[in-house]
């Protein structure tokens, strides 16, 4: 090993300004890709059962996943509300030392409830395109996990771009919305509130 | 090394689909083994029709899997059945067209639901087929056709399962809601004082199964493989005849 050691290039790092750099996202932004990608190639070629797992307490699959996906938005309101005033954007509230455990564990509720929901709408109906709410829903769904995906991993990097969290959470929320308003909204507003 | 909270979550996330996912695949796959059981004593019992009902029933209720649990919802299994009890409280579409392959590849079924009238058709592709009719009643179906041809389902938005009797063999299905360009076709001609019947299922992936009856006003007639059907012009060429096709649709009532 005639290799000699030599001294690593000399790099000068900036004192004042914190390094933060957006390609940190590039590999969770992949990964988010990934997801929805899967999800949206198994709802297209798993040819649709029309069954799976039922939840016990409720008629039929639909209302089930109309309640736990409104259940997820109501969470999602939480965390839209909670991130706003961890970021101060709400004047007369200052931030109280339990606002992050809140943000988290709404967060974690409100992921878990989409959990039953997208297994049910991927194995028993698959990814439609019969017409325009049920092409959204399913764009939609795919994307809102890729996004999550993005957000959590991206949680896990030091030294993001101050914008990327507020970006993706707000992304998140905004597909929630889309997706339950295609699903639940359409469901509630068509057969009204039962169980 | 500590894992991240976020990773954690994502974990969880997974763990919990793929729990469900492979409660719904036993669950799924259990209903099948029952049904290949049904099937054979379907079979066995081939003539009988009203016997092999019975057993089809008893034996996919019989072998009904037990759920497993997962985390956060207690899953049991989706009854194979039709048993009242399941299908009260579920949501009831006036208007439904359902299309699908029965258990064991045996042929196809499609059923129309439009207010309180039903027409449903199974085919094979070849000589078995039966044009059948109901009245739907709280979800539930019980049809007649030509030759003894029964069908009984139960139907919720979505999703229809059953039991399908033609030419005393029972075929159980489990089939899902489908949309234009999917579902029923049926074309009636009179060629030379025959009245010629063909009925083509076009199902959810686009494939399609139809067969034809050159004489449709016999007690009992006989069938053989319909020419392709063209979904955009709804024609088909037989022989020298053009047949044309009439969606059997529950959305806008045509065929009824």
């Amino acid at each position: 090993m005639a290799a000699q050691w030599e001294p690593p290039a000399p790099t000068r790092l900036d004192p004042v300004q914190p390094a933060t750099s957006a390609r940190l996202l590039v590999v969770p932004a992949l990964v988010g890709c990934l997801v929805a990608l899967t999800l949206g190639i198994y709802g297209r070629l798993h040819s649709p059962t029309g069954v799976a797992v039922d939840v016990v307490g409720f008629s039929s699959p639909a209302t089930v996943k109309a309640w736990l996906a409104t259940v997820a938005v109501l969470f999602a309101v939480v965390q839209v509300g909670s991130s706003l005033v961890m970021y101060g954007k709400v004047p007369w509230i200052s931030a109280p030392s339990w606002i992050g455990g809140l943000h988290r564990w709404s967060g974690r509720i409100a992921f878990i409830f989409t959990v039953p929901v997208v297994v049910h709408c991927l194995y028993a109906l698959g990814f439609q395109t019969f017409n325009a709410r049920v092409l959204v829903h399913s764009i939609a769904g795919c994307l809102f996990f890729g996004t999550f995906t993005v957000k959590m991993l991206a949680l896990t990097r030091r030294g993001m771009p101050g914008w990327a969290l507020p970006v993706l959470g707000g992304l998140a929320f905004a597909l929630l919305v889309v997706i339950w308003f295609t699903s639940a909204f359409w469901f509630f507003s068509i057969f009204g509130f039962r169980r | 090394m500590k894992i991240p909270t976020p990773i954690i979550t994502l974990i969880v996330g997974v763990a919990l689909a793929a729990s469900l996912l492979f409660s719904s695949m036993t669950a799924v796959s259990a209903k099948k083994a029952a049904n290949a059981a049904a099937a054979a004593s379907a079979a066995a019992n081939a003539g009988a029709a009203s016997t092999a009902t019975a057993a089809a029933t008893s034996t996919a209720s019989a072998a009904q899997p037990t759920g497993v649990g997962a985390s956060a919802t207690t899953a049991r299994s989706p009854s194979a059945s039709p048993s009242p009890t399941t299908s009260l409280g579920f949501v009831i579409p006036p208007h439904a067209n359902y299309a699908g392959k029965v258990q064991g590849n045996e042929g196809s079924v499609a059923i129309v639901v439009h207010d309180n009238f039903a027409i449903a058709y199974f085919c094979n592709g070849s000589t078995q087929e039966a044009w059948l009719k109901g009245t739907p009643h709280h979800g539930k179906l019980s049809m007649t056709g030509k030759n003894h041809a029964s069908l009984t389902a139960n139907y919720a938005l979505g999703h229809a399962r059953g039991t399908v009797v033609v030419d005393g063999i029972s075929h159980i299905f489990s089939i899902i809601a489908v949309h234009k360009p999917s579902g029923l076709f049926q074309s009636i001609a009179v060629v030379r004082g025959a009245t010629i019947k063909a009925g083509w299922i076009v199902l959810a992936d686009g494939t399609q199964v139809g067969s034809l009856e050159p004489n449709a006003n016999s007690a009992d007639p006989s069938a053989h493989a319909a020419p392709k059907l063209d979904v955009s012009s709804l024609t088909a060429q037989d022989g020298g005849t053009t047949l044309v096709a009439t969606p059997i649709d529950a959305e806008t009532g045509s065929g009824f």
